[in-house]
């Protein structure tokens, strides 16, 4: 493996592979932003990749039907919001396993998508049309005859344009709005929270109601930007990534966003392998160790960071203690 | 024992519920829903080929439910299940056919052991990556059962091939002896039967038992009373793959006679889903598990009958733990009484 890397280095590491990262990485930022959201108010949306395959047929289907793709990704948004608020109500109001319910909604949309698969378009396995509007690309001519710059930046999605205005509100709504900051406080200390006179509930809900609309987004790009179709199960388990980035970046979307481009990385560069002989199985399994071993050594740092944290503030207390 | 009924009553009203937004789902599709559930039922009950069917899904949807229920009892939400399946298949399918200077009682025992030695030592990672250095379980077990898929899809359609069409291995040279042909029941559903037995005996009768549970309730309180919560977590992890190896060679040695590709896909998320409609209590579980059982066998007379797809099954299979994990919904009448009681309280 390492001897067909070498022979075509030049052909796997050139200027396409930025953007093929970039662009492989895209849905799974989203799912880890629609992560993220609800992990900052202390609610793991393991179910992130059911609300994803949900927008993703949702956007398809309305679509091929009116034509227009902002119709599918707002219905796909729509329907995010919906299943996410069944979810918090599950939760938050009759209290159910956070971890339980996802899966539980997981199931229900690969389940359900392959039955209005069937229902609808009479097919199993996948649907492709060519009156899918898909989401239109961005052609700027002034970039595009810049060599380098116009191999990176031209004909992006719009939705992979939208995707870096995200991260910057989110990244500015958590850490420098009053609404960040009280999303944070219920996350950290829920009691302290009610006691400052902040319904925490309320705030639960928002934070899923948020999530859920990213994740019909996140669903809507990978069926309308990503790809022009919808394939059974076609998430194939970038949610989990997304939600392993968002443990990756501690739910800060900077840092979350920059682990998915690192799984994004591993997907192309297999993808490039694979025409040179390498078996597929093997580029397939390859995202999902590097995610894997990617967050292993993260939450490892981040534990042996912590625990010197605490052992020089306790030293820090002891000399005190010890010099008064 | 009121306790008990009151959770019976809850199963049975999830039950109803899940069938009757699935009747609702069925005359959307322009079906009658009382003939599709008549034919659901004659597809899992009706014949020797469709009881069998249904005992022979039975089999390992037992293990792989009892499984998670046995790393819930220690406070792991253990999807990997599947994967350790696949694991334990490849490893039976492995030993079995290349093993043939065994006599055929100890290849049968090795391949067993085989498959659960791999697949406790693939629930081993993740179990420490949580223990550890706490990586979300339910995220790494999710991931590791794509790799374990495709691990084993490479090896029965590269080195282990047995050169047809179907990506599957060469058979193997011991079987479970088969039970109701024409169907693949075999004897595997005994081996299993007496498995969750020996486990639900170890949970509740043992010192292991109890401690797995102790940590389950409360791993500080664990820690303190001088039980190593983080060993029992791993234990207990490693217990539940053991069990999913135990159900992938059942099925490679009893069901198929060979490995054939992606043969545990829904095995997994099944048993989880059977386990989680009864809160991973696993006494109820091998109930639920018959009950999927016969859902997902009848789910294809249905779709034979009728033309109602097999995914509406699933889709109202899932329909169940969505309403089943919500602990507090059919307690109206409590929760109204409580109020009442409050309201008088503040108001006197």
């Amino acid at each position: 493996m390492m001897k067909v890397i070498i022979d075509n280095f030049s052909n796997i590491f050139n200027i396409t592979l930025i953007y093929a990262t970039f662009r492989s990485a895209v849905p799974i930022i989203f799912a880890a932003l629609c992560a993220a959201i609800t992990q900052q108010a202390d609610i793991l949306n393991i179910a992130t990749e059911g609300i994803m395959l949900i927008g993703g047929f949702a956007a398809v289907t309305v679509s091929y039907f009116t034509g227009s793709w902002f119709l599918g990704v707002l219905t796909a948004m729509l329907l995010g919001a919906v299943i996410a608020m069944i979810m918090a109500v599950g939760h938050i109001r009759y209290n159910a396993d956070i971890c339980g319910i996802g899966m539980g909604i997981n199931l229900f949309a690969v389940a359900f998508t392959r039955f209005l698969l069937k229902a609808v378009y009479n097919t199993n396995g996948a649907f492709s049309d060519p009156s899918i509007k898909p989401i239109p690309r961005v052609n700027i001519p002034f970039i595009a005859s810049i060599p380098v710059i116009g191999d990176i930046f031209n004909n992006w999605t719009v939705t992979e344009w939208f995707v870096l205005i995200l991260i910057a509100f989110l990244q500015f709504l958590f850490y420098k709005t009053v609404w960040g900051l009280r999303l944070r406080a219920v996350g950290q200390f829920p009691e302290a929270t009610k006691t400052a006179g902040i319904n925490v509930t309320m705030m639960k809900y928002e934070a899923m109601l948020i999530s859920g609309v990213v994740g019909g987004l996140a669903g809507a790009h990978l069926s309308l930007g990503y790809s022009v179709q919808f394939v059974d199960n076609m998430t194939n388990n970038r949610g989990f990534m997304g939600v392993a980035a968002m443990y990756f970046g501690g739910a800060n979307p900077i840092l979350t966003s920059i682990g998915c481009l690192l799984f994004g990385l591993a997907d192309s560069i297999g993808n490039r392998l694979q025409a040179y002989g390498i078996p597929s199985q093997f580029v397939l399994m390859m995202p999902y160790i590097v995610t894997v071993v990617v967050l292993a050594i993260s939450m490892a740092i981040k534990l042996s960071t912590n625990r010197r944290k605490e052992s020089s503030l306790t030293t820090a207390a002891v000399a005190e203690e010890a010099g008064s | 024992m009121s306790k008990t009924l009151e959770s019976a009553r809850k199963v049975l009203l999830t039950i109803l519920l899940a069938l009757a937004i699935g009747a609702v789902f069925i005359i959307a599709f322009g079906e009658n829903p009382f003939s599709a559930y008549i034919a659901l039922v004659q597809g899992a009950f009706k014949g020797k080929l469709h009881l069998g069917t249904t005992l022979s899904t039975f089999t390992p949807l037992l293990l792989t439910s009892v499984a998670f229920c046995v790393a819930a009892e220690a406070g792991a939400f253990n999807v990997g299940v599947e994967g350790e399946v696949f694991l334990g298949g490849i490893v039976a399918a492995y030993l079995g056919v290349n093993w043939g200077f065994l006599p055929v009682p100890a290849l049968m025992i090795v391949c067993f052991l085989g498959a659960m030695l791999v697949s406790a030592a693939w629930a081993f990672i993740p179990a420490v990556l949580r223990a550890y250095f706490n990586v979300s379980e339910v995220c790494t077990t999710i991931l590791m059962n794509s790799v374990a898929l495709q691990i084993t899809s490479y090896l029965v359609s590269g080195p282990m091939s047995a050169g047809t069409a179907n990506a599957q291995s060469k058979p193997v040279l011991v079987t479970l002896p088969q039970l109701m042909k024409p169907s693949n029941l075999n004897a595997g559903i005994f081996i299993a039967i007496i498995v969750v037995v020996l486990v639900i005996f170890m949970l509740y009768k043992t010192t292991l038992g109890f401690k797995i549970r102790a940590v389950g309730k409360n791993p500080s309180h664990a820690d303190y009373v001088g039980i190593s919560s983080k060993r029992i977590f791993i234990t207990s992890m490693m217990i539940s793959g053991m069990m999913g190896g135990i159900a992938g060679c059942i099925q490679v040695l009893g069901a198929y006679g060979y490995f054939l590709n992606n043969f545990a896909a829904g095995l997994g998320s099944n048993g989880m889903l059977a386990a989680l409609i009864v809160r991973s209590n696993v006494l109820a579980t091998p109930f639920m598990a018959f009950f999927l059982a016969i859902l997902n066998s009848g789910a294809m007379g249905m779709q034979q009958a009728t033309g109602v797809p097999k995914a509406l099954v699933d889709t109202i299979t899932a329909v169940f733990i969505i309403i089943a994990t919500m602990d507090t919904l059919f307690e109206f009448k409590k929760n109204s009484t409580k109020k009442k009681a409050k309201k008088e309280v503040t108001e006197g």
